[in-house]
């Protein structure tokens, strides 16, 4: 593949116009190298002179951890970001990209993971404003010609009309792509693009676009984690660690544990999953036909029943945007349900502070510092978020600031909180320390009867990910019942006792973990 | 208004007389508070603007025909532009100001209402006693022979005008760049900033534009209906607008019916008092708040994000 | 805004930054004062004379400060909450209306007694009525603005909004009620209720012109501080208003903590006009509307919401607003020129806002951190 591109690479420089929009016809994608690329902010740095060359009319996988600076990387290549050194080379000759604007114009453009269609307007609103030069006043008429013709040659479909707040995910996610060949990219950056698509939709997207990479109409960079996708659809990959490079090379010539060791810079295996054999089961957490909405009034949990006993992880898998979300804020106190019933040790639950301590309910939500902290309260207080009314924290009415401390300091020391000092403002951590002090808070009681968490290691690097898991069985092993909800199937395959899945606000799978069937949990994430 | 010879007749004709004029300033606001919001920002200092655009209307006027020397036909149209001027200056001020990091929209609003009362107080000391050239009429009412019904239909050119923005900015929001690129702003700044949008700029624009407008708003109290300069020309006008746009749900069209709605409602008290309905006036008189109040309260819901409203409302910078 | 930072750093940049603000706010006045045509160094000292320059001057300023104190919590208050409630005036004269009831009805058994018998009171004790008097203040505003808190849980209408409509409604009732069902035939000029009768005023303290509400604002800001920081109820309140989601997660009762804490508030600004009536008018009427409202809410936000800091911005804000009429008297300044000073503080202090945090000397010393993840979602600003 990467001979058959070089031979015919040999594209004269001055088809390139800067003024008016690139469309190089019947020739390759333009070559893409970042040379040397460092970027600071303030003492951190990000990226620490990274290389990395997209050849042309190939698909390359940017792999590494969270936090190791594969989106810095892109988003620098995408004008987001100033570099502090280093080059982007577009045919060879160095480019100056201060905005995404500008990448459009070198035909790059890029798929986020976070939707970057304006919700209120309607796809075909969406497709013509993100044009370069699209015009001052809009004949509708004639556009939307163009836009139905554009259309019957894409790939996939998106309703013209619908304003986009009323996509489902994954429409969207397929608009964002069709809107980069609508303003015809030439070499396509997805981040992280099928995590909002089921499997199968996965596959067909992907597959579409590798072959408009074999057809070379496209280069295409995609950051992933999903080695199954890496493998299956990519040339040729590069690997990032903790900002600095770490490896590259072809696909055909590396196993999955090669670019594993590249990602980690070790052997490293994760911790042995070891279950303990329960005792006696009874129910703890008891749902009833949850109904609930979402933000805008339409229904998001149209009737969930489940169960949680003593002793046992639960579960709950799929795509995001199905209710789970909704269905976690409910449980959490953070969302009033519009129907059903939910019954904790056999008492009906109202999510009241009261409640929540006589049951010994603890929560740990996704995104913990915008759900579970005060950001400009401090560690401490943060810490004693579900003690501050009790002794010894508090006399009557008086909160005694001297407990509240001494708590917080313990805590700091066994969970490992990095912190200049327990008054730190939490809002000032690290996302992993901040995720420590929600685990402390939530996992330090000395009684947990039921424990619901929620993509509790979006976004956290391997070490981080692997005591939260430790963390999780230990207390299931303990005898608390834990509800999972996570995004990350890997994940719950891992830990669950049994395993279920939402999509559209329905359950439509499940089954004790022994007899998961991993194709038929896909298709029940799609619905089927 | 003359109503007593005409009886109670006066009440229909002394609310269609507010609808038609006191409901000028009303669309000036909303329209421009609209035009704000839909980039995403809040304007609350819209009242200290009205009063301010008010006095320099009405001093500018004054000043321009009796120690300038230009005919009293040239001088009001003046006074507009320069309210307007004034308007775009406070403009200034709080999109500056209210795009800084860690600052609160809300908080700058009601600074501004200070700042643009005080303003506008004190600079038009000076202009309360003096008679300005008021703006031209057209005399719709030509064909009757009743005084009252002549009176009431005396409408502006600045209303005609008003009128004719509301179409005008709906078509601006739905088939121009820029107005597609003003909703961006407003609905999703990551959206436009992935455009390539500069999203400060879209919301000095818009906020000055929306200051501007509320200036002319201004305007046309003192140079208009009631056509006088006192420091109680407006009493939360500014502020029933800026609510007035969230019962429109940020639609322009919308935005016209209820500025015609309020103009209406606002007359209710004085038409009442006209035929000697005394008891109770300073009720009637609130009837505009408490039906603001009512309106919001039907409007709002804690359930659902209302439908029409820009994703980026209410957010903070920083 | 960061309010529980607790080391001496961000203590001193509490104190520095909004002082340095104060001070650039008076350059710019002066510079106004400029373009006006008078010398501001004149303007200052006419200021400082009438504020703070003698013993008699002072204690204008205190008397002007007092009110200010009370309807500054009105703000304050509903902030730690995050809620921006403007509804200080229309609390006030609720507060008014409540106290000159309550009042009239413990002196005379009646609202509008007749006048003949306006010598015989019902013979309570001065302590009595007026006790009575502070509660129908605070039960009256504290409704009033609890009814904003309760529009915005339960509705969802901004508190900002709904509260300074309020305020006109209220000033309506107030007008309506002096001058007509409660209007004393004897007040001709400017329409008001019946008078309280001097036994049950408030009086000064000791042989100062200073009436009991300065003690009352004291008290007041004493207790809200207190509540706030060290209870329980302050500590829930302070984490529904710095992240709702977070209050939920923990079972706090959002709701409640809203209605109670605009009960709170309106109470503070409703005995405020408790003490106008009962100390400054001696009846309900217009001149209880006194602009203490909206400077209060100025004062709340110079002392960024912290009630000790309030007293003293209320003196400093007292003092300026007493100033006024000296100003009026001595260079012909319209009483509108408070009303800019007040303005151009505010936006001053608005801004510097945006600087905390911008100053290396307030920072703490950096540890390196391991780096955050910067998540795939974010967009940069």
């Amino acid at each position: 593949m990467a001979e058959v591109a070089n031979s015919i690479d040999q594209n004269p420089i001055d088809q390139v116009d800067q003024a008016t929009p690139t469309v190089i016809h019947a020739a390759a994608p333009p070559d893409l190298e970042v040379v040397n690329m460092t970027k600071r902010f303030g003492s951190l740095v990000a990226l620490d002179n990274v290389s990395l060359h997209l050849k042309p009319a190939t698909f390359h996988a940017l792999l590494g951890e969270n936090g190791a600076g594969k989106s810095t990387l892109v988003k620098c290549i995408m004008g987001f970001y100033r570099p502090t050194h280093g080059d982007v080379l577009v045919d060879h000759h160095s480019r100056e990209i201060d905005s995404p604007r500008d990448a459009q114009r070198y035909g790059i453009g890029m798929v986020y993971q976070h939707f970057t269609s304006v919700p209120a307007m309607t796809v075909a609103e969406n497709l013509v404003l993100s044009r370069l030069e699209s015009p001052s006043v809009i004949n509708w008429k004639q556009e939307m010609e163009h836009l139905a013709t554009f259309m019957e040659s894409s790939p996939f479909k998106v309703p013209l009309e619908l304003p986009v707040s009323q996509l489902a995910a994954g429409q969207k996610q397929k608009l964002e792509i069709l809107k980069q060949l609508y303003l015809k990219s030439r070499i396509l950056i997805l981040d992280e693009p099928t995590s909002v698509l089921t499997p199968s939709e996965a596959d067909e997207v992907l597959g579409l676009i590798r072959e408009q990479v074999t057809d070379r109409k496209l280069s295409v960079l995609i950051i992933s984690h999903k080695f199954r996708e890496v493998t299956a659809f990519c040339d040729e990959i590069t690997v990032l660690r903790k900002g600095k490079f770490a490896g590259t090379g072809l696909v055909k010539d590396l196993a999955v544990s090669d670019m594993a060791e590249m990602m980690m810079g070790e052997k490293r295996e994760p911790t042995p999953v070891k279950k303990t054999a329960q005792g006696e089961i009874t129910p703890v957490l008891q749902v009833q036909e949850m109904r609930a909405n979402k933000d805008n009034g339409v229904e998001a949990v149209q009737g969930l029943s489940l169960t949680v006993n003593t002793g046992e992880i639960v579960g709950i898998a799929g795509i995001s945007g199905n209710g789970q979300r909704e269905f976690v804020e409910v449980l959490a106190g953070q969302r009033s349900p519009t129907g059903g019933q939910i019954l904790v040790n056999g008492e009906a639950y109202g999510m009241t502070r009261s409640e929540m301590y006589k049951h010994r309910v603890f929560v740990l939500p996704e995104e913990p510092l915008k759900n579970a902290c005060v950001a400009h309260m401090s560690v401490a207080e943060n810490l004693a978020l579900r003690t501050f009314d009790l002794p010894p924290q508090a006399m009557g009415i008086l909160v005694l600031f001297k407990a509240i401390r001494e708590m917080a300091t313990g805590l700091i020391t066994s969970f490992k909180i990095k912190t200049p000092s327990p008054e730190t403002p939490v809002g000032n951590l690290s996302g992993g320390n901040v995720q420590r002090t929600v685990l402390a808070r939530e996992l330090s009681a000395d009684h947990i009867n039921l424990l619901i968490a929620a993509n509790p290691c979006f976004g956290l690097d391997f070490a981080m990910v692997d005591t939260i898991h430790t963390q999780i069985l230990a207390a299931r092993n303990r005898g608390v019942a834990v509800l999972l909800v996570s995004e990350d199937l890997d994940e719950l395959l891992k830990l669950s006792d049994r395993i279920l899945v939402i999509s559209e606000g329905n359950f439509t799978y499940d089954s004790p973990i022994e007899q998961a069937d991993f194709k038929a949990i896909g298709q029940a994430m799609a619905g089927h | 208004m003359a109503a007593e010879a005409i009886g109670w007749w006066g009440v229909p004709l002394s609310i269609l007389a507010g609808t038609l004029r006191g409901s000028a300033p009303f669309l000036f606001v909303s329209l421009g508070e609209c035009l704000t919001e839909k980039s995403g920002k809040i304007n609350l200092g819209l009242e200290g603007t009205l009063l301010t655009g008010a006095m320099s209307a009405y001093a500018i006027s004054y000043l321009a025909s009796d120690k300038w020397g230009i005919p009293t036909s040239v001088s009001p149209w003046l006074g507009v532009l320069v309210a307007g001027c004034a308007g775009m200056i406070l403009g200034f001020i709080h999109a500056w100001l209210s795009q800084q990091p860690k600052v609160n929209d809300i908080a700058v609003g009601i600074a501004m209402i200070i700042f643009g009362s005080g303003i506008a107080f004190f600079f038009g000391k000076a202009f309360i006693q003096p008679k300005a050239p008021q703006l031209p009429t057209i005399d719709l009412g030509g064909w009757s022979t009743m005084p009252a019904l002549q009176s009431a239909l005396k409408i502006s050119p600045l209303f005609i005008f008003g009128i004719l923005l509301a179409p005008l900015m709906a078509w601006f929001f739905k088939s121009t760049r820029w107005g597609l690129f003003v909703r961006a702003v407003g609905d999703s700044p990551d959206a436009a900033l992935a455009m390539g949008v500069s999203i400060k700029r879209v919301r000095m624009l818009c906020i000055i534009a929306g200051s501007f407008l509320a200036g002319i708003g201004g305007a046309c109290l003192s140079l208009y209906y009631p056509g006088l300069w006192s420091e109680s020309i407006s009493s939360g006008q500014g502020l029933m607008a800026v609510a007035l746009v969230i019962f429109a749900r940020w639609n322009p069209i919308q935005c016209l019916w209820a500025s015609l709605f309020f103009g209406g409602a606002q007359a209710i008290g004085p038409a009442l008092q006209s035929v000697g309905v005394d008891q109770g006036r300073y009720l009637f008189n609130a009837m505009p708040y408490i039906l603001t109040l009512l309106i919001m309260i039907i409007t709002c819901s804690p359930k659902k994000t209302l439908s029409g409203a820009p994703g980026a409302l209410g957010t903070i910078n920083g | 805004m960061a309010l529980s930072r607790s080391n001496w750093r961000s203590t001193a940049e509490s104190i520095v930054i909004p002082l340095a603000a104060l001070l650039v706010a008076l350059v710019l006045f002066g510079i106004f004062c400029m373009f006006a045509g008078k010398n501001p160094f004149a303007v200052y000292g006419a200021i400082y004379k009438t504020a703070f320059g003698s013993w008699n001057a002072f204690q204008g300023t205190l008397l002007r400060a007092a009110p200010l104190m009370l309807t500054a919590l009105c703000t304050a208050l509903p902030a730690r909450l995050g809620l921006m409630v403007i509804g200080n005036e229309g609390a006030l004269v609720l507060g008014g209306l409540g106290a000159a009831a309550v009042g009239l009805i413990l002196s005379y058994g009646s609202i509008t007694p007749n006048p003949a018998q306006l010598q015989t009171t019902l013979g309570l004790a001065p302590t009595v009525v007026q006790i009575g008097m502070a509660l129908g203040g605070i039960v009256a505003g504290g409704i009033w603005i609890a009814i904003v808190g309760a529009l915005r849980h339960y509705r969802a209408v901004n508190e900002t909004i709904s509260s300074l409509l309020m305020n006109y409604i209220a000033i309506a009732l107030l007008n309506h009620l002096v001058e007509g069902p409660w209007k004393d035939p004897a007040s001709l000029n400017k329409p008001s209720s019946f008078p309280i009768p001097e036994m049950y005023r408030l009086g000064n303290i000791g042989s100062t012109r200073i009436h009991y509400g300065l003690i009352y604002g004291l008290v007041a800001c004493a207790i809200a501080y207190f509540l706030i920081q060290h209870t329980t109820f302050g500590f829930a309140a302070r984490t529904a208003g710095g992240n709702v989601k977070a209050a939920r997660i923990a079972g706090l009762p959002v709701g409640q903590l809203t209605i109670i804490i605009c009960f709170l508030a309106g109470s503070c600004a409703g005995l405020a006009g408790m003490v106008e009536v009962a100390a400054v008018q001696g009846q309900a009427n217009a001149s209880i509307v006194a602009g203490y409202g909206y400077a209060g809410i100025l004062v709340a936000f110079i002392a960024r919401y912290n009630a000790l800091a309030a007293v003293v911005v209320a003196i400093l804000l007292g003092g300026i607003i007493n100033s006024g009429g000296a100003l009026q008297r001595s260079f012909g300044m319209p009483d509108a020129t408070v009303l800019v000073f007040q303005g151009l503080v505010f936006l001053v202090v608005l801004y510097s806002e945006s600087l905390y945090g911008r100053f290396k000397v307030f920072k703490e010393p950096e540890i390196p951190m391991t780096p955050p993840p910067v998540p795939s979602t974010a967009v940069p600003v």
